[in-house]
């Protein structure tokens, strides 16, 4: 374990410590590597779920979107209508996020697609660099809570929960958290008496809700071929490819051929990348799993007696504190199996739980010191360490506090489930 | 997304050699492409054929299941390659060059000796599979011919890194693969 | 020494019951423990096969559904209409039958596996969007069946739509109307909640879910005579307690699922009925002995002899 976390903050690759953890573990429990190939076994076995392709599928929609025009459209029909107001900008933004979120299934995707646009206005309107960074990295989160979403896809294959009941019931939670961040915008604005955009006229809105009305149909076309029952949770991911290229190749136009090369072999690269980690995270968690050590540790600690509100305080800090660490994919790979048989056990809901865990992870990648947010955004805005987490505190306790909330009323998240699944 | 990165790759190999290191890279980045192509159009075909047809593919979620991999193991030589596997480099980054230098050539060594360890092993495995002969239930096709990636994905990424150890040994810089020089200026991450 | 076993289900299910009575066994009459696995805890059925041949696990429980891809013969008893209806003779056929004592042993012997119990968990209920008791009644129907070819030709032969699909989606796509129904043994219907999407249940009396307990051949040949004994008393133990256990498990999940919900509706298919669902088990047939060959040919034949040796 010790040797796991030297090598992770050594800058070795993130499979590199989870492979070396898990041949210790083999060594341990079969005194030697004869057993090795049983470690491949579950690598494959990690990639092997039917649901996964939804993670290159909704990669490669938001990648297509992000490169023609329908990010840009959607932004600019947000603006057009929260512009003027006070923070305007800044609440655009934070509204970007969760728009760009429902079509998107990822954090990073989100830093990207409404980032790179948004962050030059911001900073000539006068906010804050720092402010704008810990803004756009943290309203990114609400993308991962707003289906769909790549946290909750692996959440629930993981732990074989209904991947279209943990979409619906992001909702309500990503809208909370919308709410309290553009309050925050709005005291901040009002405090540092930032400038507001030019009103748009209602005939500039009609255009601009007019341009949108095609990239708007996206969560459209999820919400409503998943609950009509045209298509799984899963495919709706190839469904939107299949859209976005509609939109942006033969509608747009904004595209060519050759971008498809480019656009499908970067989300396969991705893909790669991510799917390693699950792979030989499934290996590292066999092993774990085979030595009885989750049975043993949550023994030890007690969790069983804890009640469903201790377990779920548990879930949370444990899912925190480790993806300020590691990246949120391998945090619920790793994690989720170990906490199953207590969530079992207090007859938590296991759609509540994930919503949870999605909103943790979100939080602890955008956490210092090693948040992997925080990461991308140092490499995509080419900001200094310090400058980048300096304007993250806010933001970051609204979120606990929104988590907070998620633990005492349930029902945020589970209304609108509970409305659609009666 | 930002910009293309990876779109021209010369390999520092000499000759022949050199030549066989592009066509790996160019073979690479078809095959992700079209394995991520490909499953966008066999999951769609399904959702059509089942929606419009009422009868989908028996054997679409096994041809997804087979490109996966395809994906997975063409994708982490290339990303190797390109040094894009997710790391964290906080500490890493806050140490003086020559530690940096050091440091990368351990990380890249031990990287390489532990991909060539996992060839090994699939090696092994994908026999065993082969011995048992079981079958893909719809395809009815051996189940280790859609293993023989997983191997030849772990020697191209252990070789891979290990020309990253002798490049950084040899030249004057710090390098994350063969191609990227360490810093955030010249190495924008895609995400 | 600690003996691993894996099962497919979850806790409290038939499989887990058998396993927990075979540990309980072995450890009153031996020094050896046994660590039982349950789903996912070790990997997917797949996975735990190829464990328990490597011999990491000395033990696993899998239905013959999934042996299918490794033993194709396990897949006869998806052919409909081929075990007999009743609780009591399925227990005895189990019991008795050659093709299971004997014949079954030796394809798994060919996979490195000592063969140690088959056992049935229990009738196979069809639920759908509605009651349907005739092969018309069943077109245009999609059918969630797991990825298996001779599955997925019986349900052709009942004139349905057969579509595989992930256990994980079947929930939500019975809600969607993405698929119309489903079969499981009645108490997976019930602990699965899979009456509240799809509240049609049809008994079709076409076959019961099977499954097979084995170990791993080259630790069973090294343990001693004795131990070897043991082992078989304790599988024998298992099964007897799994049947007992069994036996009026299908009518208190059926009472818990009508207590539950007020939409379910039970159609049980009249002789003349299922006669004419019978009729089209012979295509089934065909498709079995084209995968098998030979050798399901004689496995078929010797399954026949046997049944009508109990019934
Ligand atoms: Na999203
Ligand atoms: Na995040």
């Amino acid at each position: 374990m010790l040797i796991m976390i030297v090598l992770l903050l050594l800058g070795f690759p993130m499979m590199i410590p989870l492979i070396t953890a898990a041949v210790a573990g083999f060594i341990m429990m079969f005194g030697g590597l004869g057993q090795m190939d049983t470690f491949i076994q579950q690598v494959l076995g990690g990639i092997r779920p039917a649901s996964l392709i939804a993670v290159p599928m909704f990669i490669l929609a938001a990648d297509i979107m992000t490169r023609g025009h329908s990010a840009d459209r959607l932004i600019d029909m947000v603006m057009s209508f929260i512009g003027h107001v006070k923070g305007g900008l800044a609440v655009s933004t934070a509204a970007s996020c969760t728009l760009f979120g429902a079509v998107s299934g990822s954090t990073q995707a989100t830093v990207v697609a409404i980032g790179s646009p948004l962050r030059p206005k911001m900073l000539k309107a006068g906010y804050s660099d720092s402010f704008t960074l810990a803004l756009i990295i943290n309203a990114s989160d609400i993308a991962f809570l707003i289906p769909p979403s790549i946290g909750m896809i692996i959440y629930g294959v993981i732990s074989e929960t209904s991947i279209a009941e943990l979409f619906i019931a992001g909702v309500g939670p990503g809208l909370l958290i919308l709410v309290l961040f553009s309050i925050y915008c709005l005291i901040y604005a009002t405090v540092n008496n930032l400038p507001t955009e030019e009103k748009s006229t209602w005939k500039q809105r009609a255009k601009a809700v007019q341009l949108a009305v095609w990239p708007l149909m996206f969560p459209v076309i999820i919400v409503g071929g998943i609950y009509g029952g045209i298509f799984s949770p899963t495919e709706a991911a190839a469904v939107c490819v299949l859209y976005a290229v509609l939109l942006e190749f033969v509608i747009f136009k904004s595209l060519k051929l050759p971008d498809m090369y480019t656009i499908a072999k970067s989300t396969g690269l991705i893909t790669a990348v991510v799917f390693i980690l699950v792979g030989v995270g499934n290996g590292f968690s066999w092993i774990i799993s085979f030595a009885q050590i989750p049975q043993t540790i949550l023994d030890a600690v007690g969790v069983n007696d804890m009640g469903p509100t201790g377990v779920l305080i548990s879930i949370c800090v444990a899912f925190f504190v480790a993806c300020m660490f590691v990246d949120p994919i391998v945090v619920i790979l790793v994690l989720t199996p170990i906490f199953a048989p207590a969530i079992a056990a207090t007859g938590l809901d296991p759609v509540h739980v994930g919503i949870l865990i999605t909103l943790q992870v979100a939080i602890g990648s955008a956490t210092p010191p090693f948040g992997c947010d925080i990461f991308t955004a140092i490499a995509i805005f080419k900001k200094p360490y310090w400058e980048v987490i300096k304007g993250t505190p806010p933001f970051i306790f609204i979120l606990v506090f929104s988590a907070g909330l998620l633990i005492a009323f349930p029902q945020i998240a589970l209304f609108l489930r509970d409305v659609a699944f009666g | 997304m930002s910009e293309d990165d990876t779109q021209h790759f010369t390999s520092h190999l000499p000759g022949f050699l050199g030549t066989i290191d592009e066509w790996i890279s160019k073979l690479e980045s078809f095959i992700l492409a079209l394995g991520v192509l490909l499953m966008a159009v066999n999951t769609c075909v399904n959702v059509i054929a089942r929606f419009g047809f009422g009868k989908g593919l028996f054997f679409s979620g096994e041809i997804n299941r087979i490109l996966i991999i395809m994906i997975t193991f063409a994708g982490i030589g290339y990303a190797a390659r390109h040094g894009r596997h997710i790391r964290m480099s906080a500490i890493y980054d806050a140490i003086p060059f020559t530690g940096r230098k050091i440091l990368m050539i351990c990380i890249a060594l031990f990287t390489s000796a532990v991909m060539f360890f996992l060839c090994y092993f699939a090696m092994v495995y994908i026999i065993s599979v082969f011995e048992r002969g079981r079958v893909l239930p719809a395809l009815q096709i051996p189940i280790w011919t859609i293993y023989v990636w997983v191997p030849i994905g772990f020697f191209v990424t252990g070789v891979q890194y290990l020309l990253t150890a002798i490049k950084n040994i040899t030249a004057s810089d710090v390098y994350l693969s063969t191609q990227v020089l360490d810093g955030y200026s010249d190495s924008e991450r895609e995400v | 020494d600690t003996w691993r076993y894996a099962h497919e289900e979850y806790e409290g299910d038939v499989q887990d019951v058998y396993a927990y009575k075979f540990k309980e066994y072995v450890e009153e009459n031996s020094e050896h423990n046994v660590q039982v696995y349950r789903f996912g805890e070790l990997g997917e059925s797949d996975d735990i096969m190829e464990q328990t041949q490597a011999g990491i696990l000395q033990f696993v429980n899998q239905s013959p559904g999934f042996t299918g891809s490794l033993i194709p013969e396990a897949q006869i008893f998806f052919i409909p209409y081929l075990m007999p209806t009743d609780f009591d003779t399925v227990v005895q056929f189990f019991r008795e039958s050659d093709a299971i004592n004997e014949d079954f042993v030796e394809l798994y012997a060919d996979q490195g596996l000592e063969l140690l119990k088959m056992y049935p968990e229990g009738e196979m209920v069809v639920t759908a969007d509605e009651p349907v008791t005739t092969p018309s009644g069943f077109n245009g129907k999609k059918i969630r069946v797991m990825t298996n070819p001779l599955l997925s030709s019986t349900y052709e032969a009942f004139g349905a739509t057969p579509t595989p699909l992930p256990w994980g989606e079947v929930y939500g796509a019975l809600q969607t109307n993405m698929i119309q129904g489903q079969e499981n043994p009645i108490f997976w219907i019930e602990s699965g909640g899979l009456y509240e999407v799809s509240p049609n249940l049809i008994f079709t009396k076409h076959g019961w879910f099977t499954t097979a307990m084995m170990a791993n051949q080259d630790f069973f040949e090294d343990l001693s005579a004795d131990e070897q004994e043991m082992v078989r008393m304790a599988s024998e133990y298992a099964f007897n307690e799994t049947i007992e256990h069994i036996d009026g498990l299908a009518e208190e999940s059926l009472d818990k699922i009508l207590e539950a919900s007020d939409d379910v509706t039970v159609t049980r298919l009249s002789d003349s009925q299922i006669e004419a669902f019978k009729k089209r088990a012979p295509m089934v047939e065909e498709t079995f002995i084209d995968m098998t060959g030979n050798s399901g040919q004689a496995l078929l034949d010797q399954f026949k002899a046997d049944l009508d040796a109990v019934q």
